[in-house]
């Protein structure tokens, strides 16, 4: 009898991991979405000057939730061999620095709209893809983020909203650039855009 | 007579397009956009497919005996899976688009969005979600008759129950109670999605004036669901016009600050729009 309850315990727990382990991508990107959104809807912090702060704390979380190397890489594609790496160096600050640009004050002006995660699905071994919906009172907006597993971490290299995939979206738009100008012109426009955004 | 020339204009559109399917989904893996080299990156694409057709070994590793075996053979495999990701679409009438897209931004900024904003100004939020229900629900045959050409018969059926009740308890469809409440949702078709799912691509890219951006495919589709558009059957003209013109406005109350997210985050927002509009297609169709 106790040979049995305790061969039954060992199973469970197994089992139980292996049953998280698949929830794993969804739970690392619904965890770091309702960080962010924690953030945004804390009562204590309303108002111009806990923007600051804020924009801080969604910073921080972003830096854990994004692999900005990998979606870097992605990005450019077959034109990454192409910059030397200072130069690979550089482009991955900017662009960080252009997407922040671009998204902070979207995700700033969040009122209350409801985020629900349904589900996910492997691509890979390493990669998988998490789908989301934003509910508004007007549509439902299906944002999917595309994850790859590093050193034990889920992170996220692609956002695609409405179908349009983030990476394959600048790749196409650099691409033209890097079709006339060299990686350093390149850089020099994305510079200007920072410094002018 | 209208009429005919109408059916001219679209009988003569879509033997163009089909001539064009052949041309061009040859070419719409290819960019067009360069206006000034022709092909450095088309070559590398079709080098790209040689590659993957042929095998996994790149031959980028000779050049670089520096770098690890294992490394760069992943490398090598994310860099075509990204690539052989990628869509386009040719876009031989770069100038006339570029032109268009100039127009319709100062379009937007100086008219559409001043207009939209007083229009908001004066409908609340409920108001206007009603007037969209509403008009939504009188489009009905548009997205009725393309689910139906796409043998999607439960969406088709799915339409037309939504337009039984969201006309009645919906009341005039000013609500939309048939997701509200039974949770059937709207399930978008038009004539240039249904050309898609038979497998017409796009042709070219063309942006047109106020409509904004669009492709000859998804353009002859905009005119044959014209003939499907109850409000096309309004006379005299300048009422039909108005009437879509307030639809737009309308839908435009809920979008602004779409666009300017869009430029301030581009780089080079003409071929981010088209980059955009061609992977937006892309699923609308697939799904």
């Amino acid at each position: 009898m106790k040979k049995v309850l305790i061969g039954f315990h060992l199973i469970i727990f197994f089992i139980l991991p292996l049953s998280l382990y698949a929830g794993v991508p969804q739970n690392t990107v619904e965890g770091h979405v309702n960080n962010v959104l924690s953030v945004l809807r804390d009562p204590a912090m309303k108002g111009d000057k806990a923007k600051k702060a804020k924009k801080e704390k969604v910073r921080a979380i972003s830096e854990k939730m994004f692999d900005f190397n990998e979606l870097s890489r992605r990005t450019l594609a077959m034109n990454w061999k192409n910059l030397n790496p200072d130069q690979q160096k550089e482009f991955i600050d900017l662009y960080k620095d252009i997407l922040e640009d671009a998204y902070m004050d979207r995700i700033m002006s969040y009122s209350d709209e409801k985020v629900v995660f349904s589900k996910e699905i492997m691509l890979s071994d390493d990669t998988a893809e998490v789908q989301s919906n934003i509910i508004t009172k007007k549509a439902e907006i299906p944002i999917y983020y595309r994850v790859i597993l590093k050193d034990g971490n889920w992170r996220v290299y692609d956002v695609i909203i409405e179908g349009v995939s983030l990476i394959k979206n600048y790749r196409t738009q650099f691409r033209d650039i890097l079709a006339n100008k060299s990686p350093e012109e390149l850089l020099k426009v994305l510079r200007k855009k920072v410094g002018k955004a | 007579m209208k009429l005919i020339v109408l059916t001219i204009g679209v009988v003569g559109l879509f033997a163009v397009s089909l001539f064009s399917f052949s041309y061009y989904s040859l070419a719409s893996t290819v960019i067009a956009s360069d206006h000034d080299q022709e092909g450095k990156s088309s070559q590398v694409d079709q080098t790209l497919q040689d590659q993957k057709q042929s095998t996994q070994e790149p031959d980028e590793l000779i050049e670089e005996p520096d770098q690890e075996q294992e490394p760069s053979d992943q490398e090598e495999e994310i860099i075509e899976e990204e690539e052989e990701e990628t869509v386009q679409i040719a876009d031989p009438l770069y100038i006339w688009n570029k032109g268009m897209y100039y127009f319709n931004d100062k379009f937007y900024f100086w008219l559409l969005k001043p207009v939209t904003q007083g229009y908001s100004a004066v409908f609340p939020e409920g108001v206007r979600l009603s007037i969209s229900n509403f008009y939504q629900n009188i489009t009905t045959p548009i997205r009725f008759v393309n689910n139906l050409l796409q043998l999607k018969m439960k969406s088709a059926g799915n339409e037309l129950l939504r337009l039984v009740l969201n006309t009645t308890f919906g009341v005039a469809g000013l609500g939309d109670f048939a997701k509200d409440k039974m949770d059937i949702k709207r399930h978008d078709e038009d004539l240039g999605q249904t050309f898609g799912h038979y497998g017409i691509g796009h042709g070219f890219y063309i942006v047109w004036p106020i409509l904004g951006p669009s492709s000859l495919r998804d353009t002859v589709g905009y005119v044959g669901d014209l003939f499907l558009h109850p409000v096309s059957y309004i006379t005299p003209i300048e009422t039909a016009v108005g009437i879509d013109a307030h639809d737009k406005v309308n839908e435009t109350s809920f979008h602004i600050g779409d666009y300017e997210d869009i430029i301030k985050a581009a780089v080079d927002p003409y071929i981010s729009i088209r980059d955009a509009y061609v992977q937006h297609r892309k699923k609308k169709v697939e799904e």
